[in-house]
C-alpha cells in the first residue's frame, strides 16, 4: 500500500492535484500543435513525487525549481490559467508574459523563480535556507531538480555550504532516469556521473539519504516529512532521490502524447489497457496507480475519480480559453521591471 | 649531485632528494628576504614546510609527466626541475625569467620540464590536469597529468566535476590534494564538515590514499603507486598529503588566526628535518653533519648566485605590454 | 558548387579538421547525438568516441579540461549549448585560455575552440536568448568570429580551429537552415570585412543574423533612393578597423546593427574607433541599432519588439541619412 496515512480528505485533495496536473500537461501538449509555446517540458509521470512532496510545505515555505517545473506550481497552488497565460507570452501570465514556461514564477506561492540553466536554482535555495536560518523563522526552501544538474559544480558547492552550516534546506532530486544508469544514451539532455547511485554524492557531507519510488506517494510522504521536521528544526539539510521511469512522451525534444490521453478507468479495468506502453499504464503512471490504491483502500469511488477528473478538465480547458484570449502586454512593457 | 634542471628520477640517490628539498628551502627563504626588502613584489606564496609534497610527487613522476600547480607554486615548480635561476628571474620581473617577466609568482610556467602551468585561481588547474590527462587517454600516450591543490579547493564546484569527468572517462590522473587545514585565513573545517579531502574521492570510485605529507618517501611512495596505476590504465587515483605551511598564506600575513602551539608541533616535524633524520639513521650523513651542511651551504650559494644573476638581467621594455596577447 | 546550409557548413568544417588533423577533438553535452541543432550529426561514427567526446553538464569543467588538453598538444573544439552557459566557465575562458599565452610570456599556447550558439528566436527567454559576444570582444587573448553565411561559416571554423589562439566561435540559430554557396576557404578571410552590398549614401555594419536582416533593410532603402552598404564584420575581435573605418569614408554615415543590447555593446567601441579615426570624415554621429536595455523576454511577440526589425532598421537609417542626426536606438531611457 503506497498511499500515506494522512485524513480522507487531504488524499482526496491530493488526487484533485494530480489530476489537474495531469489535465494542465496534456492540454498544453495539445495546445502545443496549433500555437507557439516556445520549448517545453512537461510533468506527466512524476506528479507524485511533486504532490506529496510539496503537500508538507506550508505558507513561508519556498521551493526553486528547474525547466520541468509546471507540476510544481500547480502543486503549491497558482493558478492554471496565469501558467497557461505565461507560457503563452500573455500579459495576465504570472510573469506577465517576460518569462515564458522556463521561468515560471509566483512568489506569493512560494515559488520566487524558475531557474532554466541546470544546477542554477540549487544554489539559490541554499541562500533563502541561509536566510531563514539566520531570521529564525522555521521556515524551510526545498530545491527541485533533475539527476542532470547534480554533474554541476554548483551542487557541490552548495551541499558543502548547506551541510556545514545546517541549513534548513532539502534536496529533492527528480531522477527520471530509472531505465538507464550512469551513462545514459538518447535521451536530451544526457546525464553521466561517476556515481551509480546519486545518493552517494550526499553521504560524505553526513546528509540523511532517502531514495523513494517517485511513484509511491507514501514514500515520498514519509521522506518529506523527515526532511521538514529536520530543517524546521535547524538539524541541516537532507537528501531525497525520487525515481521515476520518463515518460515515453517525454522521449522526444517537443513532447507527445504518445500514451494517448489518460484514461482513469484504466485504474480499475484492466481490459482497457492494451499492448502498447502496457508497462506504464499497468505500472509506472504514478496518477494511476495513487487512483488504484485509493479505490483499493476504500478511500474513494469509481464515480468521485471521474467527477474530479471532469473537473480538471473544465478547468483546463477554461484555462486555455482564458491564456488563449489573454492580450499579450505593451511594446513599452518589454522596458519594464529591469530595475526597481 | 644531481643537476637542479633535472627531473629527480623515481630512483633518485637519497642525496639528491634531500639536495632538493633544500634548494627549496634555501629559495623560498631567500624571495622571502626580497620580498621583504621590496626587491619582489606583488603576492607571494611561499611553500616553506611543504616541501615533502613537492619532492615526494614529483620524483615519483617521469620527466615527460605534466604537472599543474597552485598559487604556491615555486615548490612544485623547482621539484620538477624548473631553473631556480629562471624562476628567480621570473619573480624579479626580468625577461629572462620563465614567463619572459610578465607571470608572477602565481603564474609561472616551464613546459619543457614539463611544469605546464601554476594559476591565481583556486580549483582553476584542476579541469586543466584533466583535460591533459583526457589528451594523454585519446592519443594515447603514455604520459601522467598530476594536479596539485589544496584542501580549500575541495569546496569548489570545479574540483567536483572534475573528479567525476576523471573517474567516468578513466583519465591518467593523479590528484595530489595538500591538505595544510588552512584555505587562505581559514581552518578547514570552517569550509566543511568533511575532514577528509581524499573522502571524495570515493563518491566517484576513485582509490584515495591519506599520507603523511611531511614524510618525503611516504609522499614519493604514495604517489608512484597512484602514477602507476594511472599509468597502466587503472583510472584516477587520489592521494592527500597532510601537511602544514610553515608561513602565513601569503608574505605579510602575521597568521594570527593560527595557535602558535600548533605551529611549533609541526615546525618539529619540519620535512627536511625528519629527512635528514631518517638518512642518518640509514647511515648515509655522516654524524659530524658535514654532508648536511654541504648540501646547505650548497644550496644558498646556488640561490645567492640565482639572485644575482637575475637581478643583472634586463627589466622587460614597454613594448612587451603587448606581446604575447595572441600567437602572431 | 552547390548550396549548403549554414549548420552543414559547420559540420563539413569539423569533419574535414579532424580528418586533417589527430589533434583535433570535439567536447560538448550529447555532440554524439548531434547535438540540439545537429551539427555533429554523424561524427563519432567516423571519429570514435575519444575524438567525439560526450560530456556531462559541467560547462566550467568542460572548458577547463579543453584548456588542459590543448596545453597538451590537442586542438579541442567545445560546444557550447548556449551561449548563456558560458557564464558558468567565465574562469576558464577569461582567466586561463585568454591569459595563459601572455601570462607565461609566450611559453604556453591554447589553440582552442569554442563554438557557442546564441540568438533570440523561439521566444525562449532570457537564459536562452542572450547576445553576449561583447563581453568576449572585451578580453584581450581571446579571439571572437560570427559568420554570416554558410561559405563564410566554414571557413571561418576551419580557420578558428587552426588558430593557436583561444577563439570564440559564435553561431546564430536563427541562420542554422539558411542556405548558401560554397565557396573556396582560401578566398575567405574569415578575420576581415566583407562587403557585401557596395554603397554610397550609408554604411550599415552587422554581423551574424543582423547582415540578411541588413540586406533586407537595404534592399527597401533602394526603393527609396538610398544606397546602403552592407558590411558583414565576420570578426567581433580583433576588429578589422581598416576594413570598418575605409567603408565609413565611403559613405560618410555609418549605423551598427546589432542583436545585442545596445548599452555596453560592440556597437558602442565601434562607434568610438570610427569617430576617432575618421571624424572629419562623417557627416553624422555613428548610429547604433540594438536591443533594448532588458533581458530578452520569452514569447514571440515581446521577442519580436526586442530583436532589431527590418522596419527598425530602415526608418533609422532613412533617418540617418535624410534627417538630423537620429539618437540610438533601443538605448535606455532617461532614469525618471
Amino acid at each position: 500500500m503506497a498511499i500515506p496515512r494522512l485524513p480522507s480528505h487531504r488524499l482526496m485533495a491530493q488526487l484533485r492535484t494530480l489530476l489537474r496536473i495531469r489535465r494542465f500537461e496534456e492540454a498544453l501538449i495539445e495546445l502545443a500543435r496549433t500555437h507557439d509555446v516556445g520549448h517545453f517540458h512537461v510533468y506527466v509521470g512524476q506528479e507524485v513525487t511533486g504532490v506529496a512532496a510539496l503537500d508538507l510545505l506550508e505558507d513561508g515555505d519556498v521551493g526553486y525549481t528547474t525547466h520541468r517545473n509546471h507540476g510544481h506550481l500547480i502543486a503549491r497552488g497558482v493558478d492554471p490559467a496565469a501558467m497557461l497565460a505565461e507560457i503563452l507570452g500573455r500579459a495576465t501570465g504570472t510573469n506577465r508574459g517576460k518569462g515564458g514556461t522556463l521561468h515560471l514564477a509566483s512568489a506569493e506561492h512560494g515559488f520566487p523563480t524558475t531557474s532554466s540553466s541546470v544546477g542554477g536554482p540549487i544554489p539559490i535555495a541554499v541562500g533563502s535556507a541561509f536566510a531563514f536560518r539566520e531570521l529564525g523563522n522555521r521556515r524551510v526552501s526545498v530545491a527541485l531538480f533533475g539527476d542532470g544538474a547534480l554533474e554541476e559544480g554548483a551542487w557541490h558547492e552548495s551541499v558543502n555550504i548547506a551541510a556545514l552550516r545546517q541549513l534548513p534546506v532539502i534536496f529533492l532530486v527528480e531522477n527520471n532516469s530509472l531505465e538507464a544508469l550512469g551513462q545514459k544514451a538518447n535521451e536530451y539532455p544526457s546525464s553521466t556521473l561517476a556515481s551509480a547511485r546519486l545518493a552517494d554524492l550526499a553521504r560524505p557531507f553526513g546528509l540523511p539519504v532517502a531514495v523513494v519510488d517517485g511513484t509511491d506517494s507514501r514514500a515520498v510522504h514519509i521522506a518529506m516529512r523527515r526532511a521538514v521536521r529536520r530543517a524546521r528544526a535547524l538539524e541541516g539539510p537532507s537528501f531525497i532521490e525520487a525515481q521515476t521511469v520518463r515518460w515515453p512522451g517525454s522521449r522526444p525534444l517537443w513532447p507527445q502524447l504518445l500514451t494517448g490521453p489518460t484514461d482513469l478507468a484504466m485504474a480499475w479495468d484492466a481490459g482497457r489497457i492494451g499492448d502498447e506502453y502496457r508497462a506504464w499504464h499497468e505500472r509506472q503512471d504514478g496518477v494511476l496507480r495513487f487512483a488504484r490504491e485509493l479505490l483499493a483502500a476504500g478511500a474513494t469511488t469509481r464515480e468521485q475519480i471521474l467527477s474530479i477528473d471532469e473537473a480538471a478538465k473544465e478547468e483546463m480547458r477554461s484555462a486555455v480559453r482564458f491564456a488563449l484570449e489573454s492580450p499579450y502586454p505593451e511594446p513599452r512593457e518589454a522596458l519594464e521591471h529591469v530595475f526597481a | 649531485m644531481t643537476d637542479d634542471r633535472e627531473a629527480l628520477e623515481p630512483r633518485a640517490d637519497p642525496l639528491a632528494i634531500l639536495a632538493r628539498m633544500w634548494l627549496i628551502r634555501a629559495f623560498e627563504e631567500q624571495v622571502s628576504a626580497l620580498y621583504g626588502k621590496g626587491i619582489i613584489r606583488g603576492l607571494l606564496h611561499l611553500g616553506i614546510g611543504q616541501e615533502g609534497v613537492a619532492v615526494g610527487a614529483a620524483s615519483a613522476l617521469r620527466a615527460g609527466d605534466l604537472v599543474f600547480a597552485t598559487h604556491r607554486a615555486h615548490a612544485h615548480a623547482l621539484a620538477k626541475g624548473v631553473d631556480p635561476v629562471r624562476l628567480l628571474a621570473e619573480l624579479v620581473g626580468r625577461t629572462t625569467g620563465l614567463c619572459a617577466g610578465k607571470g608572477g609568482s602565481m603564474h609561472i610556467s616551464a613546459p619543457e620540464v614539463g611544469f605546464v602551468t601554476a594559476t591565481g585561481i583556486v580549483g582553476g588547474n584542476i579541469p586543466l590536469a584533466i583535460g591533459a590527462a583526457y589528451a594523454s587517454r585519446a592519443r594515447p600516450d603514455d604520459r601522467v597529468a598530476l594536479a596539485f591543490f589544496g584542501d580549500g579547493a575541495g569546496q569548489t564546484g570545479s574540483f567536483h566535476e572534475s573528479l567525476n569527468i576523471a573517474s567516468l572517462w578513466r583519465l591518467p590522473i593523479v590528484l595530489v590534494c595538500e591538505n595544510n587545514g588552512y584555505a587562505e585565513f581559514t581552518p578547514l573545517s570552517a569550509h566543511t564538515n568533511v575532514e577528509r579531502i581524499a573522502t571524495h574521492a570515493s563518491t566517484y570510485g576513485i582509490e584515495a590514499e591519506t599520507v603523511d605529507g611531511n614524510d618525503v618517501v611516504a609522499v614519493r611512495d604514495a604517489v608512484g603507486r597512484a602514477a602507476e596505476a594511472a599509468r597502466g590504465g587503472g583510472g584516477p587515483r587520489f592521494v592527500e598529503a597532510l601537511t602544514y605551511r610553515l608561513r602565513g598564506h601569503y608574505e605579510g600575513d602575521p597568521a594570527k588566526y593560527r595557535e602558535l602551539a600548533e605551529l611549533s608541533d609541526w615546525r618539529a616535524k619540519d620535512p627536511l628535518t625528519r629527512y635528514r633524520d631518517r638518512l642518518e639513521a640509514d647511515g648515509l650523513l655522516d654524524a659530524e653533519g658535514t654532508t648536511i651542511g654541504r648540501i646547505e651551504a650548497e644550496a644558498r650559494r646556488r640561490v645567492d648566485s640565482a639572485t644575482r644573476e637575475a637581478l643583472d638581467a634586463p627589466l622587460p621594455a614597454p613594448d612587451d605590454v603587448t606581446r604575447h596577447v595572441y600567437a602572431s | 558548387m552547390a548550396d549548403i546550409r549554414y549548420v552543414d557548413a559547420i559540420r563539413a568544417a569539423l569533419e574535414d579538421e579532424l580528418a586533417a588533423d589527430e589533434a583535433v577533438c570535439l567536447l560538448g553535452e550529447d555532440i554524439t547525438l548531434g547535438g540540439p541543432f545537429g551539427a555533429t550529426k554523424g561524427l563519432v561514427d567516423r571519429f570514435g568516441e575519444w575524438r567525439i567526446r560526450n560530456t556531462p553538464i559541467s560547462e566550467a569543467t568542460v572548458v577547463g579540461l579543453a584548456v588542459g588538453a590543448a596545453l597538451a598538444g590537442a586542438r579541442p573544439v567545445v560546444e557550447v549549448m548556449f551561449i548563456d552557459f558560458i557564464t558558468l566557465a567565465m574562469d576558464q575562458l577569461v582567466n586561463h585560455a585568454a591569459k595563459l599565452r601572455y601570462m607565461s610570456g609566450g611559453a604556453l599556447s591554447v589553440p582552442l575552440t569554442i563554438r557557442a550558439q546564441f540568438g533570440a528566436t523561439g521566444g525562449f527567454g532570457a537564459h536562452h536568448s542572450q547576445s553576449l559576444e561583447a563581453w568576449f570582444a572585451h578580453v584581450p587573448g581571446l579571439r571572437v568570429l560570427a559568420p554570416s553565411t554558410p561559405a563564410d561559416a566554414y571557413a571561418a571554423l576551419r580557420a578558428a580551429i587552426r588558430a593557436d589562439d583561444p577563439v570564440l566561435y559564435l553561431e546564430h540559430r536563427g541562420l542554422y537552415w539558411q542556405r548558401g554557396e560554397q565557396a573556396d576557404p582560401a578566398a575567405v578571410d574569415p578575420w576581415r570585412v566583407r562587403v557585401r552590398r557596395p554603397g554610397r549614401d550609408v554604411t550599415i555594419l552587422a554581423w551574424s543574423r543582423m547582415v540578411p536582416l541588413s540586406l533586407e533593410a537595404a534592399d527597401r532603402l533602394a526603393e527609396d533612393g538610398i544606397e546602403a552598404e552592407v558590411v558583414d564584420l565576420r570578426a567581433l575581435s580583433p576588429l578589422d578597423l581598416e576594413g570598418i573605418v575605409a567603408s565609413a569614408r565611403r559613405t560618410r554615415r555609418v549605423a551598427v546593427v546589432h542583436e545585442a543590447v545596445t548599452t555596453g555593446g560592440l556597437g558602442a567601441e565601434i562607434a568610438a574607433a570610427i569617430t576617432e579615426a575618421a571624424f572629419g570624415d562623417l557627416a553624422a554621429p555613428v548610429l547604433r541599432i540594438g536591443a533594448p536595455f532588458a533581458p530578452p523576454p520569452a514569447g514571440p511577440e515581446l521577442e519580436a519588439l526586442f530583436v532589431p526589425s527590418v522596419d527598425r532598421v530602415v526608418e533609422a537609417t532613412r533617418a540617418l541619412v535624410r534627417g538630423p542626426a537620429a539618437a540610438s536606438v533601443g538605448v535606455s531611457p532617461a532614469p525618471a
